[in-house]
């Protein structure tokens, strides 16, 4: 953020409006998108593409887990009959018997091996990551498509149902996220109770669905604003004078003038989702049988003085992976409005 | 999550946007109409939980059968059920619940019977104690630290914010935005757990963290045991603080009234601190006031890393089985209550802080 844009654009929300300092604009006479002039300035924003590279490289990791785990012979679970035992990693201590913290490096567990389970610790990393971008992309995609809806119905219709709807909003924005969690967690897993594929399964999406259920609104209620003064606008009018079909009126001709707010909730919210996956397995309620990286801190905690290994890596990979999302998020958001800066 | 709603708000409060004209009686109509709104809130906020577990899979007095020492019989699930009125429907079940807390009731638990005054959120399963006493209790380091941490970030928060504003532009300026975004960027438990471990734990810089209760008479030890969860909470929640009145006194700074304040011969502090943030305030305020309910409820991790016995540890305490449908209904309720009040005393101070805002 500190390059790219300078200063005095960056600042003053609401200020004056200033003409967007694009270089190439004067020359270039052919219109040109907003989504272009924004893609445009995210390219030249430094700090966007260290970012976008940072995420790329984990996501290639996280989609080639499997890979990396069978190349490396490591394995996430004691599920692979190939996979080593606990007893042949772990000594008396369940402490493991390679590597650190006791043993010098190996490049058979460069990462260590987990005490007490002896899993290695790559392999849960990868799966962990895994874990914490499928759980955050599906959180994303479901609580968009839901805010996106209730928000334009709640600003098109007016009377009841914008009021009815305005009211389950401002509902859910006073429900203490955690602590409806915490109520909900438990009960959506033991519905689909069974043996541990299917448990884990469950527990997977209904981490998804708290994270939506809780999760739709901000965007909802910026839609509704935005909804609230384009209904007003000529093209819209227009529309309506000549019968076009409400649902249509909603997503051909509003929904394509609200792409930036969307895009920028977006990517404001998927580095949210990742923390908050992260966050609520840390505290025992969000995934126990998947791979997390959350869980992992949560148990590494114990150790943290014998094996700061164990601790540090799962710390340090959703540290960068947040502020990766977030740094990409906030240059996304300048990119698609230069004037509301804080 | 948190930047959405700065948007929102910022979109959704507008400032001298309503006619000056005096309507018949805003203020009154305005006031009731919110109140009955936050009830009713809060209302569907404890029945939601309430009916979660009636609909849930496994029975509410499912723990209290299985701790009471003796094989639990699905004939005596039914029975316990049955004398804790658990066999009726949701909503006469949430109807009692909240004759309860208005006026006080007999609770019978199994074959224990309890005399549960008013305001009465019913027995814990777990201690077979009042939950009204022990929520109490549990309310005040809650409210200590979520207040510990909000003096922190509004004054090293908004300070900074200030500060930049005045030197915008220079290299600390955008030091500051960059590394606020940062900071904001790592999330919180992360923070408090590295806090907690390296600061308490492996080294003496905080030998002391946990709550100690003012009644044990030693205060210092209440302070310095909580202080440190406070500085994180304040340190983790200083930089979207900074950021924001940045903002807002930039934006103010640069309008009309600022120039003639200068221009006058007025001292640079005066101009800053007296014309500029008097009116940069109010929206900041808002902020404060949106997220002071949100913190309350969710000091959770604070209590959970720091083994604080607050209403956060409780309501997850109450989760892991055997679960406690009292005490986590009671945590949800007052959560909920946290949030409603103070979105509606923002709501109400903003009218104050802001005398072009008429509401109604």
């Amino acid at each position: 953020m500190s390059s790219g844009l300078s200063v005095d654009a960056v600042d003053g929300p609401g200020g004056e409006e200033k003409p967007p300092e694009d270089p190439e604009a004067p020359q270039q006479l052919a219109g040109r998108s907003p989504t272009r002039i924004a893609l445009g300035r995210l390219a030249r924003d430094k700090v966007a593409v260290v970012g976008t590279v940072v995420l790329l490289i984990l996501v290639v990791l996280a989609i080639m887990a499997p890979l990396i785990c069978d190349w490396w012979n490591i394995y996430p679970d004691q599920k692979d009959p190939n996979a080593p035992t606990p007893s042949q990693m772990l000594d008396g201590n369940q402490l493991p018997s390679f590597g650190p913290p006791q043993y010098p490096f190996t490049w058979d567990h460069p990462l260590g091996i987990e005490p007490q389970s002896g899993r290695d610790n790559l392999a849960l990393l990868l799966y962990g990551l895994r874990t914490s971008l499928t759980v955050a992309l599906l959180a994303t995609v479901f609580s968009t498509v839901v805010g996106v809806t209730l928000g334009l119905l709640a600003g098109y219709a007016k009377g009841a149902v914008d009021a009815v709807l305005s009211f389950v909003i401002d509902f859910f924005l006073s429900f203490p996220f955690i602590l409806g969690a915490l109520a909900l967690a438990p009960i959506i897993t033991s519905r689909f109770g069974g043996d541990q594929d299917t448990l884990r399964r469950a527990e997977l999406l209904s981490l998804v669905g708290i994270l939506v259920l809780f999760g739709w609104m901000g965007l909802a209620r910026l839609i509704r604003g935005q909804v609230l003064s384009l209904r007003e606008r000529e093209f819209v009018q227009a529309a309506q004078v000549i019968g076009v079909p409400t649902w249509q009126i909603l997503f051909k001709e509003l929904l394509p003038n609200l792409v930036a707010p969307i895009v920028v909730a977006i990517s404001l919210s998927i580095p949210a989702y990742v923390a908050a996956e992260a966050g609520l397995s840390f505290l025992g309620i969000g995934l126990t049988e998947s791979p997390s990286l959350g869980k992992t801190v949560n148990s590494a905690v114990n150790y943290f003085e014998r094996y700061p290994l164990y601790l540090w890596t799962p710390v340090v990979t959703i540290m960068i992976m947040v502020i990766a999302l977030n740094l990409v998020g906030d240059s996304i958001r300048d990119a698609f409005d230069p004037k509301t800066r804080r | 999550m948190r930047d959405d709603r700065l948007v929102t708000i910022q979109a959704g409060f507008p400032v001298g946007g309503r006619s000056p004209a005096f309507q018949e009686d805003p203020l009154f109509g305005y006031v009731v109409r919110r109140l009955m709104s936050s009830v009713l809130v809060i209302l569907l906020a404890s029945f939601a939980v309430f009916a979660i577990f009636y609909l849930g899979p496994s029975s509410p007095a499912q723990p209290v059968c299985e701790g009471s020492g003796r094989a639990c019989t699905p004939e005596r699930l039914a029975n316990i059920e049955k004398s804790m009125g658990l066999d009726k429907p949701v909503l006469e079940a949430y109807g009692t619940y909240m004759k309860g807390v208005a006026v006080g009731r007999e609770v019978v638990i199994g074959a224990a019977e309890y005399d549960c005054g008013a305001p009465c959120f019913g027995i814990s399963y777990g201690t077979r104690g009042e939950v009204t006493d022990e929520l109490k209790e549990r309310i005040v380091p809650t409210i200590l630290i979520a207040v510990g941490g909000s003096l922190v970030f509004l004054t090293v928060g908004v300070g900074i914010g200030i500060a930049a504003a005045a030197r915008r532009g220079t290299i600390g300026d955008r030091a500051l935005v960059s590394g606020s975004l940062l900071v904001s960027s790592v999330p919180y438990y992360l923070l408090c757990l590295l806090a907690w471990l390296y600061l308490t734990l492996k080294t003496d810089i905080f030998p002391t963290t946990g709550y100690f209760p003012l009644s044990d008479g030693d205060p210092f030890k209440t302070f310095t045991g909580l202080l440190l969860p406070c500085l994180v909470l304040g340190v983790a929640s200083s930089p979207v603080y900074a950021r924001y009145s940045r903002g807002q006194m930039v934006d103010t700074l640069g309008d009309d009234f600022i120039r003639t304040a200068k221009a006058k011969g007025l001292a640079g502090r005066t101009v800053l601190l007296k014309h500029g943030l008097r009116a940069a305030i109010v929206p900041i305020v808002t902020i404060f006031g949106l997220d002071f309910g949100t913190l309350l409820a969710g000091t959770i991790f604070t209590e959970k890393i720091f083994d604080v016995d607050g209403i956060g540890v409780w309501g997850l305490d109450a989760i892991s089985p055997p679960q406690d449908l009292p005490v986590l209904t009671v945590t949800v309720l007052i959560g909920a209550v946290f949030i409603v009040v103070s979105n509606l005393i923002v709501d109400l101070v903003y009218g104050v802080l802001d005398p072009r805002v008429r509401l109604g």
